[in-house]
């Protein structure tokens, strides 16, 4: 990730501050950065979202393509994941220095993914053992400010809402092929069930007491942070320890429920605002890169 | 060195049947490929152009099979005999210094999972940057041999091997004394000979060996235990079988985690789960790892003592 110097200073100056439950900008320690969601900012994906955590900015597009299953579930189709650190964000990512950087991102999310409920793979299926639905999630850094992990699951969870998959129907044709044929309205298509699409929450230990959205700053003078992806309902579908440092057990204890807390608690208000965006229709006022 | 002696057969066997090849072409080849097979950084090639490739599309037999391979039972004992719902590791071989060439080695053997792992330097870095200069640099790769899972791997790493790498990585990490190192790096090399479940979790006590093996100042040794629930019952060291059974009944919780534990300062330096669960589950889950973790604790300390005795014998009474 970028990395901001940060004098010995300032780290206790952080520390201490964080003691006492009061970080540089004033938030608590389990409060979240202004955040702003704009969905369908891209016309040429099938599905696209953009979020500003701060200044982090991140984008992704979602591209449905009909491709073969995979030969061990041969009626499910299946997403595939690529973040892509641009150069724009910060100059260490310039040629191959974001790709570490992007394949951890990457992993991640497909652990994430990982399970029968978060995302419903069978409705991607469209005939069992040929063809499939194939969501390609691309995933693009524009800016670096801290907390990448959260700002990405919070905006995939945006743009699977806004994905419309185009319906199609298998016919047979002449010689006993199966043909696939895309309908002809452009508006009849298919809508993914984000209910279950987990969050991920990261939680770092500074000092004695872990934050939630940690800036750059904050995150210099921490040693380990806990990643933790939380569904609405409070389970758990991946965690993960980052960072060169160890954790005492009871911290661990104690940040995989503070992150559960939290976890939980985002869904209800995203998934009342993506509703919300959406009913807003041909209304909405596009806001766009330059907002 | 042992390690290498795999691709090198590999290599001889598919450039016999190029009758065409040229004894230049061999030798450019074979440099080529040696450079391919030696390369530790982290560079990426989707598709291998300097190999001899067999058919595009290959698939493993099993998936013809008549009917679909059972799945290992929920409720009941394991396969190999050992309980459900309690701390019941695999007994463990482990054996140190087996790599003549390297500065320590170690070798560990659980169940049919077989790893061996090598340290190399400290050396000197090739590229300084700040941070250089006050702490050393810890390289960590792991890479499978093609034929230790059921089914074939590639010798391209994959991202499943980047991402185990990067997690050796992040649980040795916190062990290793790097401030004794400035301005030097510190490499390791884990190889999986055969894949029988809970590979991470014996990849990082097999590398905490080899560093103690090489000499390296640590904090403490790195134990690894992994554990995977099914539904209410959870197995501790699973095998292959268990870890990939997908559930037949899609019960709340499902999935694997894996620790990596400091017995005496009673720290955990690496944690991975997935599959979903509830935090109740996680917590518990994470306990019975740490409990796995003392129980493996004192048969690393005699293999290593072991050792030690072995390349310096204590002098003789009389």
């Amino acid at each position: 990730m970028a990395t901001v110097q940060v004098s010995e200073a300032e780290k206790v100056y952080i520390l201490h501050g964080i003691r006492d439950d009061l970080r540089v900008d004033g938030r608590g320690c389990e409060d979240y950065r202004h955040m702003e969601i704009e969905t369908d900012v891209v016309s040429n994906t099938d599905g696209s979202a953009k979020i500003t955590l701060g200044h982090t900015a991140v984008l992704v597009g979602v591209k449905a393509e009909i491709g073969k299953p995979r030969p061990l579930v041969p009626n499910e189709g299946y997403l595939e994941f690529f973040v892509d650190c641009s150069a724009n964000a910060t100059p260490e990512f310039e040629g191959r220095g974001g790709e570490e950087l992007g394949t951890e991102l990457s992993n991640t999310l497909y652990k994430v993914f990982n399970n029968k409920h978060s995302v419903d793979l069978k409705s991607l299926s469209i005939s069992a053992g040929e063809h499939c639905w194939v969501l390609y999630v691309d995933v693009l850094l524009l800016q670096c400010d801290g907390n990448l992990y959260d700002a990405i699951s919070i905006a995939i969870k945006a743009a699977l809402f806004n994905t419309k998959i185009p319906r199609v129907h298998i016919s047979s044709d002449d010689e006993g092929g199966k043909e696939i044929e895309l309908s002809d309205d452009p508006y009849d298509c298919m809508r993914l069930d984000v209910e279950n699409v987990p969050c991920i929450v990261t939680l770092c230990k500074v000092g004695h007491r872990h934050v939630v959205d940690a800036t750059l700053q904050e995150k210099a003078c921490s040693v380990a942070s806990l990643i933790i992806s939380v569904t609405h309902k409070g389970t758990v579908t991946c965690t993960r320890k980052v960072g060169g440092g160890s954790l005492d057990p009871e911290s661990i204890y104690e940040m995989t429920e503070a992150g559960k807390r939290v976890g939980k608690a985002l869904h209800a208000p995203l998934m009342k605002l993506l509703q919300q965006e959406e009913s807003l229709g041909t209304k909405r006022q596009k806001v766009g890169f330059l907002g | 060195m042992t390690q290498l002696l795999l691709p090198n057969t590999q290599l001889q066997s598919t450039l016999l049947e190029q009758k065409e090849s040229t004894r230049t072409d061999f030798c450019v080849r074979l440099a080529l490929t040696r450079c391919c097979i030696f390369s530790t950084t982290t560079t990426t090639m989707p598709t291998d152009t300097k190999r001899v490739r067999g058919p595009e599309v290959t698939q493993s037999p099993s998936l013809f099979l008549c009917k679909p391979a059972a799945a290992p039972p929920s409720h009941g004992p394991r396969a190999d005999g050992r309980q459900r719902d309690q701390v019941d590791v695999r007994p463990v071989f482990v054996r140190c210094g087996l790599v003549s060439q390297a500065k320590g080695s170690a070798y560990i053997e659980a169940g049919n999972t077989k790893l061996m792992c090598c340290v190399y330097g400290p050396r000197e870095t090739e590229r300084k940057d700040e941070t250089d200069m006050k702490f050393g640099r810890l390289t960590t790769d792991m890479r499978f041999a093609p034929f230790s899972c059921s089914e074939r791997g590639s010798w391209i790493q994959g991202s499943q091997d980047k991402d185990l790498s990067l997690m050796l990585h992040e649980s040795l990490q916190p062990a290793v004394c790097l401030h004794k190192y400035p301005r030097s790096q510190i490499e390791i090399n884990v190889m999986v000979l055969e894949n029988s479940g809970s590979v991470l979790a014996h990849a990082v006590t097999c590398a905490s060996l080899a560093l103690a093996d090489a000499g390296i100042e640590m904090y403490d040794l790195v134990l690894g235990c992994s554990i995977c629930q099914d539904g209410a019952s959870y197995v501790v060291d699973p095998s292959y079988m268990e870890e990939n059974s997908c559930g037949s009944l899609s019960s709340e919780n499902q999935g694997g985690l894996t620790v990596a534990f400091l017995p005496s300062l009673n720290q955990i330096s690496g944690m991975q789960s997935d599959g979903e669960m509830t935090e109740e589950t996680l917590t518990a889950g994470v306990r019975t790892c740490i409990e796995g973790c003392y129980k493996l604790y004192p048969v690393i300390q005699q293999a290593l003592a072991k050792a030690v005795r072995r390349a310096a014998p204590p002098p003789s009474e009389s």
